[in-house]
């Protein structure tokens, strides 16, 4: 996704550096990612879950009763904004969060057991499958978390926060030998 | 005693010997050892001194509950003081020291307090230390804090990590003996998740330590065989070096992984220690059954230990506890260890039985002598012999060791964790575990059942019964047969009688069984009073040999049952967990996340100095070249903005995007000013109150649409104003329909204040920003000339001429750096939270400093603003109580230091001129202050009883901490242009 504007990262001083070849658990920051909350109105709620959740592009994450993260790789914020307006036709207000939220997918063999030392929350695929998302703490930092594969995790943590959060994860990660890199 | 390794056997390893030191002393010993083992092997008997009357000491078990063998192991600031030797994995290198003795262990100056010990009884400290008065703190509690304790810690930064982690099964076990070990398989082959936690670094539990054979092979094969299929399933997770150390609400349990305390040189990418929080749908304790000392005379002479002790120590480390060795013994326990040493060849003194017969079996022309006891023991730093009674007879026997049985108590410790207490069983004479329903159950040994068959088919029939409960289809495993078992038996003796020398109760800390008898006779025979009292199981070994014997012994004293008597309350931790892995990863600059605003770069930049304000790391001030003190940077900062112009980053204020038809009528329901028919693009100050009057949080009310407003909290309260506004919404008023969402992390936010704000911005905003087109209050979502999507608010925090402007986080950077540059020609600076706070302070603005939960909106001045003609807001019915509105109440008022060079500081009280300093005399206190540079003196925001009928009159501004008394004068709290003629240029 191309941005018109001189867009900083929240990570970009922490991941400036030359990245490590990727180990087999890695840790992937969406250097840009578009992402909308979605606010369904009285009574919507289904609806607008099923319209958005026809969209393949649109990822739904969810954080509240009637309430969504929306994540776009294809879409810039503006354009995420406008077509969850069409989608939701009136039936949710939607906000922009492009900004405001980073994106961090944790994938590989180990990541249960990385996940486990922060995340208070059973991600067996048992009890948290593929799809499933849920609000949840990792240490004390608020995270969206989504199971999107198998063996990947996507975080979604307020700005202010992500680089709390990557010191947490890469140190959460120390001996599985977690690398990070922009994703893009 | 003559401790010994024996030429064969055990689960050690004899070809990979590991060398350590004990005192400074080379010693040997083979992986597989623990500590105390390989210190046994080594014959070093003596390992301690007691705490009180520094006895010296020997091992007496092979676990956790061992009371006597704490050393400290380690160096530098890798040094674990009371470290149990019975549990301390042996490792090439290790180093360990012995404890509470000086100069050296065999000769102890400390011991002098044995002589004195018919002075030091119990309660000695609470009588002798309690006049005078005056000595408490000074001389008595420094003695005694020198006094008490074991080891000694370090002082120095912990170096080693440590981290949490949760996990999650269908059942946990707790031990991974006989018991624990079937259980898992059980459960594992049915296909449940299954988690065993163990705290020893092999598992197998009395498996390993038994000369019983199942199936045909010794009961360490099975052990290993099952411990390999566990590990092959894929739902099982094994933790050895484990120990659960607490039973949680909601079936948590907290256990403790020793990750590397086994190793000589750690690895740099692991932890030391992982604390671990096991939420289990269903757990079985298979924790087993605690052996019971015997309270006689000379019981803790170095040498006598447990005859379970005794045993494990043969079967699993091949190593004998002394070439002579007798046993006393109130149950088959002291013939079952008289069999295993006999056959490997050590000679039995003699089997002393405190019962009158037993069907119990000694080994072939081994002595034993019925209805017995021993009055006391010879020898001074290893036992040389036992002073054997029966009817009156004395008789000296000869030995090197004691092993001694009182019977078993199970370990219960956990399921009586969350305030059950322990039933006692006539028929086990002992404390069994409660009832604590289907969560958490007692299995095997733990359970009070003694044999190995029936502690298996136990494991095997209460995990196939969680399995079937929860669903799973249970495999029947065939429970495997043990081969010629005998039966086991014991009577409870908690004392015997005739002790010619003290007969030691808890060994830990030094209470005999005359302490005990103290207690009862001055009133304290309550079982939690004679803890307090006698210090019995109060060491760090919690009692775990010692309390049973003290409640039986309680009881015996006073003619009831030890049902009567109970027992103390049992409570986490299981055994001592080490600070470093409670705190986890918190520590240092990781005890709680930094939060950083969008422009926290751009503040780098601009050489800000950062102030941590909650998690928010703020810009406090940008200093320049030349400017030595904070002062210095904030008083040119203030004046800049008063004079030219200024940029601060507010980001980090809480930003609530409401939406809805009836987010008018639920904002002017939250508010106590009305917001109602705030017109659209339009920005109102708003006060919420809580609901009993006293102000909650303020900000600013801003409406982008019919049905969608902005709202912005103080950086400390947008927290508790999201869940305040999520508990009006759910709770209180469902049948509004709004909707809300945090959007404070979207946007970088700046304030551009002062005199040329406008010229500067005008540059940058695409569209007309005269006072005409965008008058003050204004509220807008703009686009900037960049293209750059943005809101532009009219408001001021500085009393200037002032906009917030605020753009996508990720932009914020460049369109400040953009600012920057379009200002420089204006004189442009940049300021940070202080200069924020000193230009409020001068325009008798409010913060959370005035705010502090004790003000009214009429005490801060803000009374106009309650709009009582509303039907209802939050706070409104109790603001009209007589409290609340009386007219003595503290106002805010401003304050002027009459002396220029005299400074004021928040938190000063107030006095009338000529009154000393007191509670009755106080008029109120100081909540803000800072110096004014437009004044050139100190200013203050006070809350002054009446005040703002005593603008004029002279006040001393008394401050206790810094010893200080000023006088100031009471004035209008507005200092600066108070028709705010320059906020609306």
């Amino acid at each position: 996704m191309v941005r018109d504007y001189n867009n900083r990262h929240a990570l970009e001083q922490k991941l400036r550096s030359a990245p490590r070849p990727a180990a087999a658990d890695h840790l992937m920051v969406g250097h840009w990612r578009a992402m909308a909350t979605v606010l369904a109105r009285a009574g919507q709620a289904e609806a607008v879950r099923q319209s958005i959740a026809s969209v393949p592009e649109l990822s739904l994450r969810f954080s509240g009763p009637g309430e969504w993260l929306v994540v776009s790789e294809v879409e810039a914020p503006s354009g995420l904004v406008r077509r969850l307006e069409e989608l939701c036709d009136g039936g949710a207000y939607v906000v922009d969060q492009s900004d405001g939220r980073v994106v961090f997918r944790l994938t590989g063999p180990n990541v249960r057991s990385i996940l486990a030392k922060g995340i208070g929350l059973d991600v067996h695929p048992a009890t948290f499958s593929l799809g499933g998302s849920a609000n949840v703490l990792c240490g004390h930092i608020p995270v969206n978390l989504a199971r999107t594969d198998e063996d990947t995790f996507e975080l979604i943590v307020p700005r202010s926060y992500a680089e709390s959060l990557f010191d947490d994860l890469m140190r959460m990660g120390r001996a599985f030998d977690l690398t990070a890199a922009f994703s893009d | 005693m003559s401790g010994y390794r024996l030429s064969s056997g055990g689960l050690i390893d004899r070809s990979k010997t590991l060398s350590f030191t004990f005192d400074g002393s080379p010693l040997r010993g083979f992986a597989g050892d623990t500590l105390a083992s390989a210190l046994l092997a080594n014959d070093q008997l003596l390992v301690g001194r007691s705490f009180k009357y520094h006895r010296p000491r020997g091992i007496v078990s092979t676990g956790p509950s061992e009371p006597n063998a704490l050393v400290t192991i380690g160096s530098g600031a890798r040094t674990d003081a009371n470290t149990k030797a019975t549990v301390a994995e042996l490792y090439g290198g290790l180093t360990a020291r012995s404890q509470n003795r000086w100069p050296s262990l065999a000769f102890d100056i400390g011991a002098v307090n044995g002589v004195l010990s018919p002075f030091l009884g119990a309660g000695f400290y609470y009588k002798t230390f309690m006049w005078p008065k005056q000595f408490w703190e000074r001389i008595y509690e420094p003695f005694i804090r020198r006094a008490a304790g074991l080891g000694r810690a370090v002082l120095e930064r912990d170096p080693e990590a440590y981290e949490k982690s949760w996990a999650f099964c269908d059942l946990l076990v707790v031990g991974a003996g006989p018991s624990g070990l079937m259980a898992a398989l059980t459960a594992g082959r049915a296909g449940l998740r299954v988690i065993v936690a163990d705290e020893d670094f092999r598992l197998g539990g009395s498996l390993l330590s038994t000369s019983e054979t199942i199936d045909g092979a010794p009961a360490s094969v099975f052990a290993d065989r099952t411990v390999a299929e566990l590990q092959s399933l894929p739902n099982v997770t094994l933790l050895s070096r484990t120990t659960v150390f607490g039973w949680y609400d909601d079936n948590v349990f907290g256990a403790v992984e020793r990750v590397q305390k086994h190793v000589a040189e750690p690895s740099s990418k692991l932890v030391s220690e992982r604390v671990w929080r096991i939420v289990a749908k269903r757990a079985l304790l298979a924790t087993g059954a605690e052996e019971r000392p015997l309270v006689f005379g000379g019981n803790d002479r170095p040498g006598v230990m447990m005859a379970g002790a005794m045993t494990t120590f043969a079967e699993r480390y091949g190593v004998a506890a002394g070439k002579t060795v007798a046993l006393f013994t109130s149950g088959s326990a002291g013939y079952r260890t008289a069999r295993t040493l006999s056959a490997k060849g050590v000679a039995i003194a003699a089997i002393v039985d405190a019962r009158a017969e037993s069907g119990d079996q000694a080994p072939d022309g081994v002595r034993v002598i019925r209805s017995a006891s021993i009055v006391d023991t010879k020898g001074r730093q290893r036992l040389k012999g036992i002073v054997v009674e029966r009817s009156g007879f004395e008789e000296l026997i000869a030995c090197d060791a004691l092993g001694m049985s009182g019977g078993w108590s199970p370990v219960v410790h956990l399921a009586c964790q969350r305030g059950a207490k322990p039933v006692w069983s006539e028929a086990l004479k002992a404390f069994a575990a409660p009832d604590v329903g289907g969560g958490l159950r007692p299995v095997g040994a733990a359970n009070g059942i003694y044999t190995l068959a029936g502690c298996l088919s136990d494991g095997a029939e209460k995990a196939a019964t969680i399995a079937a409960d929860l669903g799973f289809n249970a495999v029947s495993a065939a429970v495997p047969v043990v081969d010629a078992e005998e039966a086991s038996s014991f009577t409870a003796l908690w004392y015997v009688p005739g002790a010619k020398s003290k007969a030691f109760v808890d060994f830990q800390n030094d209470v005999h069984a005359k302490d005990l008898g103290l207690a009862l006779r001055e009133g304290f025979g309550h079982v939690e009073h004679a803890k307090r009292y006698t210090t019995n199981g109060m060491a760090t070994d919690q009692g775990k040999l010692s309390n049973i014997n003290a409640v039986g012994i309680l009881a015996g004293m006073r003619g009831v049952s030890p049902a009567e008597v109970g027992t103390t309350t049992f409570r986490p931790f299981y055994t001592p967990v080490s600070l470093g892995a409670l705190a986890g990863t918190a520590r240092d600059e990781h005890a709680a996340p930094a939060r950083k605003s969008p422009l926290h770069g751009w503040a780098m930049k601009n050489g800000a100095t950062f102030v941590e304000a909650g998690l928010w790391h703020r810009s406090a001030w940008f200093p320049r070249a030349g400017e030595k003190t904070w002062r210095e940077s904030v008083d040119r900062e203030v004046l800049n903005v008063r004079a030219n112009v200024g940029l601060c980053d507010v980001s980090t204020l809480g930003k609530i995007e409401v939406f809805g038809p009836d987010a008018a009528e639920f904002l002017n329901r939250l508010y106590c000013n009305p917001v109602l028919k705030l017109p659209v693009g339009k920005a109102r100050y708003g006060l919420m109150l809580r609901e009993d009057g006293f102000v909650f949080d303020d900000g600013t009310v801003s409406r982008f649409d019919e049905a969608h407003f902005f709202v912005t909290t103080t950086t400390a309260m947008a927290g508790p104003v999201m869940a305040h506004m999520e508990y009006c919404a759910q709770a209180l008023w469902p049948e509004l329909e709004v909707r809300f969402t945090s959007s404070t992390d979207q946007w970088a936010q700046m304030a551009i204040a002062g005199p040329k704000a406008r010229a500067v911005l005008q540059q940058i905003v695409d569209g007309d920003i005269s006072d005409g087109a965008f008058p003050f209050l204004s509220a807008r979502k703009i686009v900037l000339k960049s293209g750059v999507a943005a809101r532009l608010f009219r408001i001021s925090f500085s009393g200037e001429l002032a906009f917030e402007l605020a753009v996508p986080a990720g932009n914020g950077e460049a369109v400040a750096d953009q600012i920057m540059e379009a200002g420089r020609p204006h004189d442009i600076c940049a300021y940070g939270v202080e200069a924020l706070n000193v230009l409020r302070l001068e325009k008798g603005l409010l913060t959370h400093a005035e705010f502090d939960g004790r003000v009214t909106p009429d005490d801060a001045g803000l009374g106009r603003m309650l709009s009582m003609q509303k039907v209802d807001f939050i706070g409104k019915r109790l603001s009209t109580r007589y409290g609340l509105t009386a007219a003595d109440r503290m106002q805010l008022v401003g304050l002027k230091a009459v002396d220029a060079d005299k400074d004021m500081r928040a938190g000063a009280h107030l006095l009338k001129e000529g009154t000393k300093p007191s509670t009755l005399n106080d008029q109120g206190w100081v909540s803000s202050a800072g110096f004014s540079p437009v004044l050139g003196h100190a200013i203050a925001l006070a809350f002054l009883k009446s005040g703002r009928e005593r603008y004029g009159e002279k006040v001393i501004v008394f401050d206790k901490l810094r010893d200080q008394e000023i006088v100031a004068e009471v004035c209008d709290p507005v200092f600066v242009d108070p028709q705010n003629a320059k906020l609306k240029a």
